[in-house]
C-alpha cells in the first residue's frame, strides 16, 4: 500500500494501545480464538473485514455461521433452545489442503504459519477451493463491485479471475496490531497472539478453555481454535 | 450420425472387402464432396459460436457460467475428464489388443490411436476455458508444483499427447511416403521399414498402455485424494475412472468405426464391431460393480461423512441422473450386448454405444455436481453464495444448485466442434484401417 496511510497511525494512543498485539515470543506462531460464548452474531467483524481488505460486494473472507439448521436461529439441545454461532475465515492451517494442491504454488505457508494467496501468480483454476474443507477461499468470478467510488482498503485490490481470502491482516501485524476483526469486534469475542509463547493469552485460553479446532478429524491442523460456551444461552430460564 | 446408426450388418462393398483374406488399405479419399463440405461447415460455424461465447466469457469474467464459490467446478471440468476417458479407453483397448495378441482388434489399432490423440487434446483445451486467467497458463510450466495432482495431470496429459502423436504419425506415416506427402518426413516406404514399423509398433503398445492408464488414473486423483469431499475420498476412484474409460473409449470407438465404413467404406468386418461389443459388454459389467461397490460401501453406515452425497444421489435431489446412469447407462446397454441374436444386430450395438456413452457422462456429471454440492461445516451457510435456491420457507436456509449457463454451453459446443473438424481432417486425410497380412 504505497500512497496510502495507515489508519493505525491516525490512531489515539489509546485506541492504539487497544490493539495492541502484546509481547510476542522469538519465533512467532499466528493464531486466533474465537469464543463462542461471546459471540454474538453480529457480523461487525465481517463488515471492517471487507473495509480493511477492499473486499467487493457479493464477497466475503469472514462469515457467521449458526450453528444449528437455520441461520440466526435457536437449536434445541437435549429440550432446551440455544443459540450460537461459529465466525468462520481461513483457518490458517498447520497442514493446509490447498496449499497442496495448487498447481502453480499461488498459496503457500509462511514462516510463521500464515497461509498466504499470491494473486499475481494464481491462474483461477479454484483447485483450493475444492480442496479446502472450509470453504473460506473466494473467487473474483466477476468484475469487482464496490459500494464506494473510492478504495476503502488498506492493501492492492486483487484481480479478476483469482483466488483470494483472509491474511490475518498480515499488513497490520509489522505494527504489532491485531487483526482488524479482532480490534472490532464488540464482544471481544476474538483474540489473537503467538501460540509459541505458552504464556500469551491465545495459549492460556485454548489450554483452559479446551480450544477446539473445525473438523480435526481431517488433520489439518487449523490455527484459529474455538472455545465452546460454558454455560449455553437459552431462551428459557 | 443417425445415418451410421442405420447401417445395417450388410452394406454391399463392406462386405466384399471383409471376406477376402489379405485386404489392401483403401486409399485415402481427395476430394471434398458435398455431404463432406457441409458437414465441415456446420462444425465451423459451431466453432465460431463457441468462440464468440469464450470471447464474452473472457471480458465478463467466469461470472456468466453458473459455477460459484460453493459450486466451483462444472461442465467444463466433467467434459475434461470425459475427454480424458475417451482418450484413455480408445488406447488401452488398442494398445492391449496388440500387447497381447488380440488379434482381431488389430485393423481398429489406427482409428482407435486417432481417437485417443484427438480426445486428449480436447481435454486439454478445455482446461483453458475453466481457468480464471488462460492467460497466465503458461505458469504451469513457469512455477510448477509437484505437489498437486493437477501438476501431475498436466504433465501426463503432455506426454500422453506426444505419445499419442508419434503412435499416429507411426501407424500413417508408410502410407504417407507410398502418397509421396511431406507429412512422411522423408520416410520410405519399403520391406525392411514396414518391418521395422511393425516392431516401433509393438514398443508404441508397451508405452502407450501404462500412459493411458497413468493419464486417467492421475485425473482420477485430482478428486480421489481431496478429504474435503467425503464422495470422492476413495480409494476405488481410480478404478472406477479406467472402467468409466473403457466403457466410453470402446462405445465412442464403436460409433466411429460404423461412421467409417458407413461414409468412407473403411472395411471394419461385422465380427470385429461385434467383438467390441461384447468387449463393451465386459467393461459395462466391471463399471456396474464398482459403482455398486462404492455407493453400498459409503451407503452402509447411514447418514454421516460419506452417507449425505450417497442419499442425494440414491433417493434425493440427483437420483434422477443417478438412476439414468444404471438404467440407461449400465443395465439396457448390457442387456443388449450380452445376448448373442442382438450382438449380431450392428443397430442394437450401435445404440448400446450410444446409450453407454451418455450414462458415463451422466456418471461423471454425478461425480462432480455431487461430490461437491455439500459443505464440509456442517452449519448452513451465513451469507447467499453461489447460485443458492432457497429451501422451505426459511429464505436464508440456502443450498447449492448448479445448472450450465447457455455461456458454458456455447463454449462447450464450441470445442466439441474443434475437435469433429480435426477428428473428420485426420480421417479424410489418413487411412483409417490397419492392413491385415496373412
Amino acid at each position: 500500500m504505497p500512497d496510502k496511510v495507515s489508519p493505525i497511525e491516525a490512531l489515539s494512543p489509546a485506541s492504539r494501545s487497544y490493539g495492541e498485539i502484546g509481547p510476542v515470543s522469538a519465533e512467532p506462531r499466528w493464531a486466533m480464538v474465537v469464543d463462542q460464548e461471546r459471540c454474538v452474531g453480529c457480523w461487525s467483524c465481517c463488515v471492517i473485514c471487507k473495509s480493511e481488505n477492499d473486499v467487493p460486494l457479493g464477497m466475503w473472507w469472514n462469515r457467521i455461521d449458526t450453528v444449528g439448521d437455520a441461520l440466526d436461529t435457536p437449536y434445541r439441545e437435549q429440550g432446551e433452545l440455544a443459540m450460537h454461532w461459529l465466525p468462520l475465515a481461513c483457518q490458517h492451517c498447520e497442514n493446509p489442503a490447498c496449499t497442496r494442491v495448487c498447481p502453480v504454488g499461488a498459496t503457500y505457508s509462511r514462516e510463521d504459519g500464515l497461509v498466504m494467496q499470491d494473486s499475481g501468480r494464481c491462474i483461477g483454476c479454484r483447485y483450493c477451493l475444492v480442496a479446502c474443507p472450509y470453504g473460506v477461499r473466494v473467487f473474483n468470478w466477476g468484475r469487482p463491485e464496490r459500494p464506494t467510488e473510492f478504495h476503502t482498503g488498506m492493501v492492492e485490490p486483487r484481480p479478476l479471475g483469482t483466488m483470494e481470502k483472509c491474511t490475518f491482516c498480515v499488513h497490520r501485524l509489522p505494527d504489532g496490531q491485531v487483526p482488524s476483526c479482532v480490534w472490532s469486534c464488540p464482544g471481544q469475542a476474538r483474540i489473537f497472539g503467538d501460540l509459541n509463547d505458552p504464556q500469551s493469552r491465545v495459549s492460556r485460553l485454548v489450554r483452559e478453555r479446551g480450544g477446539y479446532q473445525l473438523l480435526e478429524e481431517r488433520g489439518t491442523d487449523p490455527r484459529v481454535f474455538y472455545l465452546p460456551p460454558r454455560r449455553k444461552r437459552g431462551l428459557e430460564p | 450420425m443417425s445415418a451410421a446408426v442405420g447401417s445395417g450388418p450388410s452394406v454391399g462393398p463392406v462386405d466384399s472387402a471383409a471376406t477376402g483374406a489379405p485386404v489392401t488399405v483403401a486409399p485415402a479419399q481427395r476430394t471434398v464432396n458435398r455431404p463432406l463440405a457441409l458437414w465441415l461447415g456446420l462444425l465451423g460455424l459451431g466453432l465460431l459460436i463457441g468462440l464468440g461465447a469464450w470471447a464474452y466469457q473472457l471480458s465478463q469474467g467466469l461470472e456468466v457460467t453458473n459455477m460459484r464459490n460453493p459450486m466451483m467446478w462444472g461442465l467444463y471440468i466433467t467434459l475434461f475428464m470425459y475427454f480424458v476417458g475417451l482418450s484413455a479407453g480408445g488406447l488401452i483397448v488398442a494398445s492391449a489388443g496388440r500387447l497381447f495378441g488380440a488379434g482381431g482388434l488389430k485393423p481398429i489399432v489406427r482409428l482407435a490411436v486417432l481417437e485417443a490423440t484427438v480426445a486428449v487434446l480436447l481435454a486439454a483445451i478445455f482446461v483453458l476455458p475453466d481457468i480464471g486467467r488462460p492467460d497466465r497458463a503458461w505458469h504451469l510450466f513457469r512455477y510448477p508444483n509437484f505437489h498437486s495432482p493437477m501438476m501431475w495431470d498436466i504433465t501426463i496429459i503432455v506426454v500422453y499427447l506426444l505419445i499419442s502423436l508419434t503412435y499416429t504419425w507411426i501407424y500413417a506415416r508408410a502410407d504417407l511416403a507410398r502418397r509421396g506427402s511431406w507429412l512422411a518426413l522423408g520416410t520410405k516406404a519399403s520391406e525392411a521399414a514396414q518391418k521395422r514399423d511393425e516392431r516401433l509398433k509393438l514398443v508404441l503398445a508397451g508405452v502407450g498402455l501404462p500412459a493411458a492408464i497413468l493419464l486417467h488414473s492421475i485425473t482420477a486423483w485430482i478428486f480421489g485424494l481431496q478429504i474435503s469431499r467425503g464422495f470422492w475420498y476413495t480409494a476405488l476412484m481410480a478404478p472406477l475412472f479406467i472402467a468409466s474409460a473403457l466403457v466410453s473409449g470402446t462405445g465412442l470407438m464403436i460409433i466411429l468405426a460404423l461412421i467409417a465404413r458407413r461414409t468412407r467404406r473403411v472395411a471394419f468386418r461385422d465380427t470385429l464391431i461385434a467383438y467390441m461389443g461384447k468387449l463393451l459388454a465386459i467393461f459395462v459389467a466391471v463399471e456396474a460393480f464398482l459403482v455398486f461397490s462404492e455407493m453400498l460401501t459409503a451407503a452402509y453406515p447411514g447418514a454421516g461423512f460419506e452417507g449425505d452425497p450417497v442419499a442425494r444421489l440414491l433417493t434425493g435431489r440427483y437420483a434422477g441422473f443417478f438412476w439414468f446412469e444404471v438404467g440407461a447407462g449400465l443395465i439396457i446397454p448390457f442387456a443388449l450386448l450380452v445376448v448373442p441374436r442382438l450382438r449380431r444386430n450392428l443397430r442394437w450395438v450401435a445404440v448400446a454405444s450410444v446409450l453407454a456413452m451418455v450414462g458415463i457422462f451422466v456418471h461423471r456429471l454425478n461425480i462432480v455436481i455431487n461430490g461437491l454440492s455439500f459443505a464440509t461445516v456442517p452449519y448452513p451457510p451465513g451469507v447467499p453464495v453461489g447460485t443458492v435456491q432457497p429451501v422451505g420457507t426459511d429464505s436464508f436456509a440456502l443450498s447449492l444448485f448448479y445448472y450450465p449457463s447457455w455461456v458454458e454451453w456455447l463454449v462447450a459446443l464450441g470445442v466439441l466442434c474443434f475437435g469433429a473438424i480435426v477428428f473428420t481432417v485426420a480421417a479424410w486425410r489418413l487411412p483409417l484401417r490397419e492392413a491385415v497380412h496373412g
